[in-house]
């Protein structure tokens, strides 16, 4: 009886010890503000002090390889802006806080940046969910949020705070239906898309310039992210007879639909969106991707000077082609360091700085400026198709 | 119609091999083996380096992933299986799960989180059947499904060893007080699952052409629909299940389309089950597939807290926002609050009424978007939505569970998965109502009388009067003639019945009022972000309320509000781990498993 008394005791020791823990953690860092703000203070006095901005993003989980390949494009950038001369001559840095990309975390982290006064800028998250139940916090707060992959068209829309500096849907999936209409000539089009935010708008934006432009829409099947099994689909594309397969996937799944083409016997040209020109497309791919056309608003072969120093740094630094994902986070970074350095560390200033900012030098957008939607304008497009296990420009 | 035939078989191939191995381990430990997955995966990685990276042949990559999926099957064993012995099954689904996560992250450190290319190293001949074709791969995994099943078989019925395994799952006491080394016996049955995970990665790695960190749970779920499917410890039925899922998706997906595939696949389960509770080859005269009292869940006594340390308490957590000013931990408190409303909604499925739920998240997603629709539809204010989106979730909620309360323990459980996704698979396959994959944006923040909570400490104190509002409910509850009723469900069913108990009656009602309580956590969660699509609502959410419940103590509320905010805070407080804070994770999951089975805020009874 007394062993049990004994045990039970030391069992209510351990869940208060576990409150405890719990408790003093939050008061721990929750007295962390003024502090902060004290050591704010002395920074603005000593000006050798970093410039921060946050990074939401996936390091663990489903997305983490989009996380990774983020944090090498951000490196790079950081490299290039603190050699010359960091903004306003202090150096610039991120933290990268991960949340999985998950919608319940990233909350948390949005008021964690929101109230570090040493974070000048937000970027992320990567999946739409995760972004914007984030959005809210950093537009009620006045903290840029520039979303790198965020091309849901709701995603600018919370405020004026949220930015975005990925491809907008409204411009790739038309110019993709050009290519595939009149570049390549197709009339009968089968349309697989990723039944996700993206997917289902860029089909609805593909299919509507396709019809104008004369086409014929014979199939038109969502799939899940999770899918991996297309034969079926396939089938039925098949017996729908069309001259074209449109794909409007990434490119693990895009590459795992095109090994199954040839197994249920189907024979067509394949026009895939560009979010799978990715070296990661032509390795899981292999023979099966071979005269896949796709268009893309950055390619290693642009001739412009800074494509082609981005992508011999990348390539020197991490030993692989860098592909869409690296080339936003990239320039997501470049652009907030542009304007910071024109309009001094502080978190109005830089939205205001945003809108104004104009001939910022991008990857995926060359010279360009926000537009009204808070997204880049002029978008240029580059014809590709894969040769010999490589991506190359292609005229028509 | 052939052709889709033929691609259903091919992908129930894939299925078959899965199925095989969890229906093995079900057969000898009664457990399903929530690891398995992950043991696929790292079977798919090693072949993958075995062929990839030292230009290995198929046979001798074959062998060298069969000996090392067969050591980390005796290394889950030993790690996650033997030291819960005793513990009840619920325990051990969580010990398998931690294992699982602890495998996966390791994966993701050592082999990075990108898809890896992964091509056959021989070449791959094409058969033409139908209009599709068959290819010699296909071949190659049909052929390795029916001789392990062929091995598995003889293995049981004509070696020594087999019969011990065989005696061991029928009852375990009784095979040791024979003689048999049951220790011996689990260690050998998880070798050889883990052998037969490991083998079918490897495979399914080549057919996908591609290896990942995440592959093994899809897999796994496939392969526990087919296993249930085909009855639960019978290997011809995991076939039959298998094929049966591979063809009917098949057909599904060409007549309705691909998002339906996991729909089809889990109204063919759920369909099955209702007819063939114990699956389709069962024996009509099998064993229960559970006992019938006690041993499934343990339940502790929840530790006497004063009820002046309660008062102090919530006064405290009530008052914090004056004295805590740093946005961030109100966020994550307020996190805590609302899925420690979550974790009392979800213990009076499984601590109170003893069921297992494992689709929790269907029921959060009721609520939430109950209300998005509600509010950005139909006009109507977050205070009317906040106490109609309960009553219209705790509707839909009995309707949908209702077919499903007449299975039991496991087959329950995974039935509940099924039904969890199955609710986010509808949001995202009925744009009119929910906007599909779109889903739905810019939702009010919570407002009263036209006053909008927008700050911190607003939201803090709203969540947190909801939470309390729920520990009140639960508490009344608790005590009540029904609470009691439900006890008495779960402590014996039979006897339950006797005393008048409808038990179907009973498990609704248990169900409803969960649902009601988790809709409150729904309507919260939707309109703090603002933003919700079907992909909020995840396998993963779900699994973690459970832990929390597990974790906090079953059958005590107070207990799991405390194992939520632990399960939200502790992660938080890691973030300085970086990559390493999800091992970690299963690492502490584990441990306090180990060492308090019965929850932080119970002890033994």
């Amino acid at each position: 009886m007394s062993l049990l008394r004994a045990q039970r005791a030391r069992v209510l020791l351990a869940g208060m010890l576990t409150m405890a823990v719990v408790m003093a953690g939050c008061t721990g860092r929750a007295s962390a503000p003024p502090g902060a703000q004290a050591a704010a203070g002395a920074q603005t006095t000593a000006s050798q002090e970093e410039v921060l901005i946050g990074v939401t993003g996936p390091l663990t989980g489903d997305s983490a390889e989009y996380g990774k390949i983020w944090r090498r494009g951000f490196d790079l950038a950081l490299e290039e802006i603190n050699a010359a001369g960091g903004v306003q001559g202090r150096p610039l840095n991120y933290v990268f806080e991960d949340t999985q990309s998950d919608p319940k975390q990233t909350p948390a982290v949005a008021q964690k940046f929101v109230s570090d006064p040493r974070i000048v800028a937000v970027i992320g998250d990567f999946s739409s969910p995760a972004s914007m139940a984030a959005s809210p916090i950093y537009q009620r707060a006045g903290l840029v949020q520039l979303g790198i992959t965020n091309s849901h068209p709701d995603f600018t829309k919370t405020g004026d705070y949220i930015w975005s500096n990925s491809g907008s849907q409204e411009d790739d999936a038309p110019a993709l239906a050009v290519l595939a209409v009149q570049d390549l000539g197709k009339k009968r089009l089968a349309v697989l898309h990723m039944n996700t935010d993206w997917g289902q708008t860029s089909a609805d934006l593909f299919i509507e310039k396709a019809e104008s432009l004369g086409a014929e829409i014979v199939l038109r099947e969502a799939y899940l992210l999770t899918e991996k099994d297309f034969r079926p689909v396939l089938t039925k594309a098949r017996e729908a007879n069309p001259d074209a397969l449109i794909l409007i996937s990434y490119y693990n799944d895009g590459a795992l639909i095109a090994q199954q083409i040839p197994a249920v016997g189907l024979d067509v040209t394949v026009v895939a969106s560009g979010s799978t020109y990715s070296p990661q497309f032509l390795a899981l791919g292999g023979e099966a991707v071979e005269g896949v056309y796709t268009n893309t608003r950055f390619h290693p072969s642009d001739p412009r000077p800074e494509a082609q120093e981005f992508v011999r740094k990348y390539k020197e630094k991490y030993g692989t082609e860098p592909d869409t994902f690296a080339a936003v986070a990239y320039d997501g970074m470049k652009i907030l360091a542009t304007v910071l350095n024109e309009v001094g560390i502080d978190r109005k200033a830089l939205r205001d700085g945003l809108e104004k900012a104009e001939n910022l030098q991008t990857i995926t957008h060359g010279t360009t400026s926000f537009g009204p939607d808070r997204r880049l304008r002029n978008p240029r497009y580059i014809r590709l198709v894969v040769r010999n296990g490589a991506f190359e420009v292609w005229e028509p | 119609m052939l052709d889709q035939l033929i691609n259903g078989l091919v992908v129930g191939n894939l299925y078959a091999l899965t199925a095989v191995g969890i229906t093995q381990i079900y057969g000898v430990a009664g457990v399903i083996n929530f690891a398995h997955g992950s043991i696929y995966m790292i079977g798919a990685f090693v072949g993958w380096m075995a062929v990839t990276w030292f230009g290995l042949p198929l046979l001798p990559a074959l062998v060298v992933v069969l000996a090392a999926s067969a050591l980390l099957g005796l290394l889950v064993e030993r790690v996650a299986i033997r030291p819960f012995g005793g513990a009840g099954r619920t325990v051990l689904l969580l010990s398998t799960i931690a294992a699982g996560l602890i495998l996966e992250q390791a994966a993701q450190l050592i082999w990075g989180p990108e898809t890896k290319a992964f091509h056959t190293p021989f070449a791959d001949v094409r058969f033409r059947v139908g209009g599709g074709s068959v290819s010699t791969l296909d071949l190659l995994i049909l052929a390795v499904g029916l001789s392990t099943a062929l091995v598995i078989w003889l293995f049981l019925k004509r070696s020594r060893l087999g019969w011990a395994v065989r005696a061991t799952a029928q009852d375990r006491e009784a095979a040791l007080q024979m003689g048999v080394d049951v220790n011996r016996v689990s260690r050998v049955s998880f070798a050889m699952a883990g052998a037969l995970a490991g083998v079918s990665g490897l495979l399914v790695g080549l057919y996908y052409h591609s290896v990942y960190h995440t592959m093994g749970s899809s897999a796994s779920l496939k392969g526990f629909t087919a296993a249930l499917l085909g009855g639960l410890g019978n290997i011809p039925g995991a076939f039959l299940g298998a094929y049966l899922l591979g063809t009917t998706e098949a057909l599904g997906v060409a007549w309705l389309g691909s998002t339906w595939r996991d729909l089809i696949g889990i109204a063919l389960l759920i369909g099955v089950l209702l007819f063939r509770p114990n699956g389709l080859l069962a024996a009509a005269r099998a064993l229960l597939p559970e006992p019938t009292a006690g041993t499934f869940i343990p339940i502790g006594r929840p530790l006497p807290i004063p009820r002046w340390a309660l008062l102090a308490a919530g006064a405290a957590a009530l008052a914090l926002p004056l004295a805590v000013r740093n946005g961030y931990w109100l966020q994550v408190l307020s996190t805590a609050w609302i899925f420690g409303l979550l974790a009392i909604s979800l213990n009076l499925i499984t601590g109170t009424t003893g069921q297992v739920s494992l689709g929790h998240a269907g029921f959060l997603a009721l609520g939430a978007y109950a209300s998005a629709i509600l509010t950005t539809r139909l006009q109507v204010p977050f205070a009317v939505a906040l106490v109609v989106s309960p009553v219209i979730a705790a509707a839909i909620g009995v309707l949908l569970c209702y077919p499903a309360l007449r299975l039991r323990g496991q087959y329950l459980a995974v039935a509940t998965i099924g039904l969890g996704q199955g609710i986010a698979l509808v949001a995202l396959n009925w744009p009119a109502l929910t906007r599909g994959p779109l889903g739905i944006s810019n939702i009010a923040p919570p407002s009263f009388f036209g006053y909008e909570i927008t700050s911190a400490a607003g939201f803090y104190w709203l969540t947190l009067v909801l939470l309390i509002g729920g520990i009140w409910m639960a508490e009344r509850l608790s005590g009540s003639y029904l609470g009691r009723a439900l006890r008495a469900v779960r402590e014996d069913e039979v006897a339950a019945r006797a005393y008048g108990v409808g038990l179907e009656r009973y498990k609704s009602i248990a169900f409803g009022l969960s649902a009601f309580l988790a809709a409150f956590a729904g309507v919260l969660l939707a309109h703090s972000y603002t933003y919700i699509a079907p992909d909020t609502f995840t396998q993963a959410l779900s699994l973690q309320v459970l832990t929390m419940v597990v974790l906090g103590g079953l059958d005590n509320t107070i207990g799991v509000v405390v194992g939520a905010l632990a399960l939200i805070s502790i992660p938080e407080s890691a973030r300085f781990l970086a990559e390493y804070r999800f091992l970690v994770y299963g690492l502490l999951l584990l441990l306090m498993l180990r060492f308090r089975p019965r929850g932080l805020l119970s002890a033994a009874s």
